[in-house]
């Protein structure tokens, strides 16, 4: 079992470099998505299943919404995989209990409350500008579970910080 | 960040002749560890470790410890 452990943080640390990487990656195609659908409008909405009818201008609005919000969600991300990947390198070196590592923790739960929000943002743009004639199905669904694991952060990077001045304590007692 | 509680083992260990390293051999705590409670950079002070010290230097755990004033330490 402790032969795992390292081997569990390499795999962590890899599958973090491959997923920011693969987010940068998402971030350009929503840019170029973007800018494609101010250049050629009817070729990229008719790609992306929208016919260009004369109701569906707000649809159209809806969806370049929807990227702009996907991309305000690229840093977002970046900034969590950061700060998650600093927390590994801590515990490569033998030293995360540190109040760094509780900051860190609490900006990846500010990050993912951001990232909620950003979700509910896409949800509503979505309800707001899809109708019978012009549904936009995007998939949104509310989900109870990221809000619980956003909470959930926000309890453990506090844990974690009273843990972390609780050692520093017990480091200055002789 | 020094502490106003001063720790006077240098003090006592001139006066009983003995050194820092001596000290540490008795009680078997680290130096490095004696030499943080020496420059006062110690948060915290253990009973076990009080009362080695005391036990080695035969005195009071009142002789080793002194509460001093920022201003006064800073004056000092």
């Amino acid at each position: 079992m402790t032969k795992s452990y390292p081997n569990t943080l390499t795999l962590s640390r890899r599958v973090l470099r491959v997923l920011t990487k693969l987010n940068l990656l998402m971030g350009a195609l929503i840019l170029a998505l973007l800018i494609a659908s101010l250049i050629a409008e009817s070729w990229v909405m008719r790609a992306l299943g929208a016919r260009p009818a004369p109701g569906n201008s707000m649809l159209f609005v809806g969806m370049r919404l929807i990227m702009v919000i996907g991309l305000c969600g690229v840093p977002i991300v970046h900034l969590i995989l950061a700060r998650l990947l600093t927390i590994i390198e801590t515990v490569s070196v033998g030293n995360p209990f540190v109040v760094a590592n509780a900051v860190r923790l609490r900006t990846i739960a500010w990050a993912m409350l951001g990232l909620e929000l950003t979700h509910f943002a896409v949800g509503t743009v979505a309800a707001l500008v899809s109708t019978t004639a012009a549904p936009l199905n995007i998939g949104w669904g509310f989900s109870l579970t990221r809000w619980l694991a956003v909470l959930m952060l926000f309890v453990l990077a506090q844990v974690f910080e009273q843990g972390a001045r609780m050692r520093e304590d017990l480091e200055g007692t002789v | 960040m020094t502490m106003p509680i001063i720790v006077k083992v240098d003090e006592m260990l001139h006066e009983r002749r003995m050194t820092l390293t001596e000290l540490s051999e008795r009680i078997g705590i680290t130096l490095a560890n004696l030499s943080i409670l020496k420059t006062g950079k110690a948060r915290a002070v253990r009973f076990s470790t009080l009362e080695a010290i005391c036990e080695a230097l035969q005195c009071q755990p009142g002789d080793l410890l002194e509460f001093r004033h920022t201003q006064e330490k800073e004056a000092i």
